[in-house]
């Protein structure tokens, strides 16, 4: 194997690659990047078993070939080098040597036998979607994921594709984030799960300008735009039926500055206690009131103007659940909505200027005695 | 002729001798706190086969003049108290005046002695209460009594004494307990010529339990000291990871004189409750200094029981001591099962005389323990780095200290359960989706027996027919906490365990419930969990035990660093 590539190139190349590369594993070519050379460039994969990824960079193959070799180093060495051309060559099965101007390595890699192949996933049959849309929906959704092994399924992000929307839903039972958007290339109908990791690397992997196309295979799912792809494995599902326990009927409605009911929260969530965090509201027509009180911590209230004229409610919540969805809402106001101090609270933005619709739920604490 | 007759004398002796002289350890008892009322500081004893043949207690005290050591053998022959208004708060050993004449009348006695203002030596010489001789002898100032073939003329009684390796170990229960009493005095025992005690005057009780049970037992000793106005508590406990089901140790003095009670053992097992496994006993060395007139000496022939004026505020301050005892992270082991307090334990003694009714010519019995120095009270949390997804470690003044990340938040969630189940307000965290869990017959009999300990900890749960329940609400104590797991556990837990009464049952629920909810070995956790954990911990009231008695903490000193560097 014998290829000249920039030294930009290799970098952009490794960088895309190099997040899926396990920090931690016990299979030692995992640690390793996939290089193949060959007369479409460079293709540099990396993979942690779950996740795959995988990208080309232009480069000048003298002779095609390949190699695995330490991921790590060799992200550390390219970054270091100067802006100038890379020329990589092998001698024999696993020496690598890298020269960049006066600068010489010497590399040890491993037999690509070892490396993992790619799940087959066949890109004949796609959707396509924006990678804008599709960060939006990541990046408001997959928060709300669980980590509890005991329910593996709500530790992935529920994707539905339909004719003219797609939809992310996750829950970890304690709270809900939702986020439509329309879709104009329709495809298929599919409910996907797909783990939040994975939706992390496509959020990274491409631009946002790009338009990336998604196939399935029996229990993989990839992601294409170019040379670049993103394999990962599907949690098996079903879904929980998360629309019969969306509140239709929650009528006491507040609005709410964003940054205001935020800053609050915070303030008040300083004496909470570390183990439940619990902030409790009070919402009277015009008013919001907070108040926490914690054994052996301590007591804070304080209180904020709001747009509320329904009857006066009081319900405990988590301080930290609130904070995090109220970050993501994209307006400068929210509506909060609730029923009872024992339902579900509603969480949207007010006069939110996109096709997208947002919703996130929170469930309150109670208190026992 | 009228069958009523006044016993003789000697028959009196030999019957009141029944209940001051049971065997061997009897006399030994007796002689030993005669000794030590002499004011004796090297007290030796021998015995020859279990005692049978003979006891020699040789004691270096004031002696006596000729004079007194025939009176010392008639009954109710005393020096130490002269009316009955002395016997509140009596300071010495004795006061009876029971003991020397109900030995002397079942043995061949002998009593050799020399008093300290330098008169000459007296021996005496008793065969079954009759005294055969009496001469001068020449001795050091101090007193021998030679008590040979006990029993000899009560055959009866003679049956009754176990195997010689029986009464020798009595005999050595009997000077242990004298001797952690009595710092300020060195003991020697043989036993046909074995050494079964060889302790040296003591500096510290630490030492003096070093020299009678070894210096393992000694550092695994955790040292309590707990004041009230009226009363101390001091001692040592046995660390709970090391208790043991049998072979317990207990030893209780009050002012200084050795005592046996149930009862107060029990509260200070009760004082461990929720740092020891159940069912395991600690050892304890427990010394009360209590006013002279709140305690009553003279309740029991052999002086093993004495009535106290206000049982019930006793064993609080006792239950309270052991727990202020357990709540210091010094109660935490050391390296190489050493405690981190060894180090400290080499204080003055500060021995003081106790209260009052003080006795001319009597020395008061120092009282036990010492206060020992403060140590400190819990580690500044520097840097702290997660080993093997199971361990934090972090930097103190002192060393190293090494936490359990389990054990830590086990005991952490125990104490904020037990404060739920005694009735503070838990908070629940309502769920979206509820969880539905399908249960074994019995699991689901355990879990609706315990609905409402699951209620009070935050568990909401519905039966949904069948076997499964709903659980629509669990308690959140930790973002990774795993309710579905927690409570499919908690509920095979409970269907396996028995709990008993009510606090029993209260007790074993949170610890079940907290160890299920805590966070488990093998999972990262990051910094700031880290700290939470060590800042929830230090907050506990029990923070260095986990509640089955095994440590959440582990302690290497910088010195032992250094050591090992040879520095
Ligand atoms: N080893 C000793 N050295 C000096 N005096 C002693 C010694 N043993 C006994 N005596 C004296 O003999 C007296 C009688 O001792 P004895 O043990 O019979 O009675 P006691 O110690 O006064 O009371 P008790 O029966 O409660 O032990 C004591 O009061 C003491 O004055
Ligand atoms: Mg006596």
């Amino acid at each position: 194997m014998k290829f000249t590539v920039t030294r930009e190139q290799l970098h952009e190349g490794l960088t895309a690659v190099a997040a899926s590369v396990p920090t931690k594993t016990t299979l030692p070519v995992l640690s390793n990047i996939l290089v193949e050379a060959s007369d479409d460039g460079l293709r540099l994969s990396g993979t942690d078993l779950d996740i795959a990824v995988s990208t080309v960079v232009a480069a000048e193959v003298d002779e095609p070939g390949s190699v695995t070799l330490p991921a790590k180093k060799l992200v550390e060495i390219v970054r270091e080098l100067p802006s100038a051309a890379i020329r990589i060559t092998t001698a024999g099965e696993q020496r690598v040597n890298l020269e960049c101007g006066r600068s010489k390595f010497r590399l040890l890699g491993v037999s690509k036998d070892e490396f993992p192949s790619f799940p087959p996933v066949d890109f004949e049959d796609h959707w396509k979607v924006t990678s804008a849309d599709l960060q939006k929906l990541i990046g408001h959704v997959s928060f709300a994921t669980s980590t509890e092994e005991s329910r593996p399924i709500l530790n992935g992000v529920l994707w539905e594709l339909r004719a003219d929307r797609m939809r992310m839903v996750a829950t970890n039972g304690h709270r809900l984030a939702k986020m439509d958007v329309p879709l104009t290339s329709a495809g298929s109908t599919a409910d996907l799960i797909v783990p939040p990791k994975a939706l992390d690397q496509v959020k990274k992997v491409f631009g946002p300008a790009d338009e990336i196309e998604i196939a399935r295979s029996e229990n993989h799912l990839g992601f294409r735009c170019g040379a670049t792809r993103v394999f990962t494995r599907l949690i098996e599902g079903p879904y929980p039926n998360y629309d019969q326990v969306i509140p239709k009927g929650n009528d006491r409605i507040a609005t709410i500055d964003r940054q205001t009911i935020m800053s609050a929260v915070r303030r008040v969530g300083v004496v909470a206690s570390d183990q439940t965090h619990r902030v409790r509201l009070s919402f009277s027509p015009g008013t919001l009131q907070f108040s926490v009180n914690t054994p052996d911590l301590g007591e804070a209230q304080d209180e904020i103007s709001i747009s509320y004229d329904g009857d006066a409610i009081e319900i405990g919540f988590n301080a930290n659940y609130l904070l995090e969805i109220l970050k993501l809402m994209p307006t400068d106001e929210v509506q909060l909505a609730m029923q009872a101090p024992e339902r579900a609270a509603t969480i949207e933005p007010v006069g939110w200027d996109d096709p997208a619709a947002y919703l996130c739920l929170v469930m309150p604490l109670r208190l026992v005695d | 002729m009228s069958k009523i007759e006044v016993l003789s004398d000697a028959v009196a002796d030999q019957i009141a001798a029944g209940e001051v002289v049971e065997r061997p350890a009897s006399v030994v008892k007796e002689l030993v706190e005669n000794a030590l009322d002499a004011g004796a500081t090297d007290i030796s004893i021998a015995l020859e086969t279990g005692g049978r043949s003979l006891i020699r207690v040789i004691d270096n005290g004031e002696g006596m003049e000729r004079e007194d050591a025939l009176l010392a053998i008639e009954r109710h022959a005393t020096s130490k108290i002269r009316n009955a208004a002395d016997l509140v708060g009596v300071a010495s050993y004795g006061f009876r005046g029971e003991a020397l004449p109900a030995i002397a009348s079942i043995s061949k006695f002998e009593l050799e002695t020399t008093p300290r203002s330098g008169s000459e030596g007296t021996r005496v010489v008793v065969s079954g209460g009759r005294v055969d001789a009496v001469e001068p002898a020449v001795r050091q100032s101090g007193t021998t009594i030679s008590v040979r073939r006990i029993f000899f003329n009560t055959p009866a009684r003679r049956k009754f004494l176990r195997s010689q390796a029986a009464e020798t170990r009595a005999c050595v229960d009997a000077i242990t307990l004298l001797a952690l009493a009595r710092l300020d005095v060195s003991f020697k025992l043989t036993s046909d010529d074995r050494v079964l005690i060889d302790v040296p005057q003591a500096g510290s009780v630490a030492e003096r339990i070093g020299g009678l049970f070894g210096r393992e037992m000694a550092e695994g000793m955790i040292p309590v000291d707990h004041q009230t106005p009226t009363l101390s508590v001091r001692g040592y406990i046995q660390r709970p990871a090391d208790a043991r089901p049998t072979g317990r140790k207990a030893f209780l003095f009050v002012n200084g004189r050795p005592f046996k009670d149930p009862f107060l053992v029990r509260a200070a097992e009760t004082g461990f409750r929720g740092a020891a496994t159940p069912g395991t006993k600690p050892s304890m060395v427990l010394s009360l200094e209590v006013p002279g007139e709140a305690v009553d000496v003279n309740v029991h022939p052999a002086k093993q029981e004495v009535r106290f004026k206000d049982r019930y505020f006793l064993e609080k301050c006792v239950e309270e001591a052991v727990r202020g005892a357990l709540s210091p992270v010094e109660s935490a082991p050391g390296w190489e099962g050493g405690g981190g307090t060894v180090a400290r334990w080499h204080g003055g003694t500060g021995f003081h005389a106790s209260g009052s009714g003080a006795q001319d010519g009597v020395e008061l019995p120092p009282s036990f323990f010492a206060p020992e120095e403060e140590g400190t009270v819990a580690p500044g949390i520097g840097e702290l780095l997660q080993v093997f997804n199971t361990f934090i470690v972090c930097e103190t003044s002192e060393g190293l200290t090494f936490i359990d990340q389990h054990s830590a938040h086990e005991r952490i969630i125990f104490e904020s359960a037990m404060r739920q189940l005694e009735g503070d307000e838990a908070v629940s965290q309502r769920l979206l989706i509820p969880i539905t869990v399908d249960l074994n017959s019995n699991e689901l009999e355990a879990v609706e027996a315990h609905s409402d300990v699951l209620a009070s900890v935050g568990f909401e749960i519905e039966p949904f027919g069948g076997r499964t329940v709903m659980v629509h609400a669990t308690p959140n104590p930790h973002p990774r906490f795993d309710a579905k797991a927690c409570f499919e556990e908690l509920a095979t837990d409970l269907a396996r365990e028995r709990f008993g009464s009510l606090p029993n049952r209260l007790h074993r629920f949170a610890a079940t419930y907290g160890c299920r909810a805590a966070v488990k070995a093998g999972q990262k956790l990051s910094a700031s969990e880290m700290r939470n954990l060590l800042v929830g911990l230090f907050a506990c009231d029990l923070p260095p035990h986990d509640v089955h008695g095994r440590p959440t903490i582990v302690r290497l000193q910088r010195e032992e660093l250094e050591r090992k560097f040879g520095r």
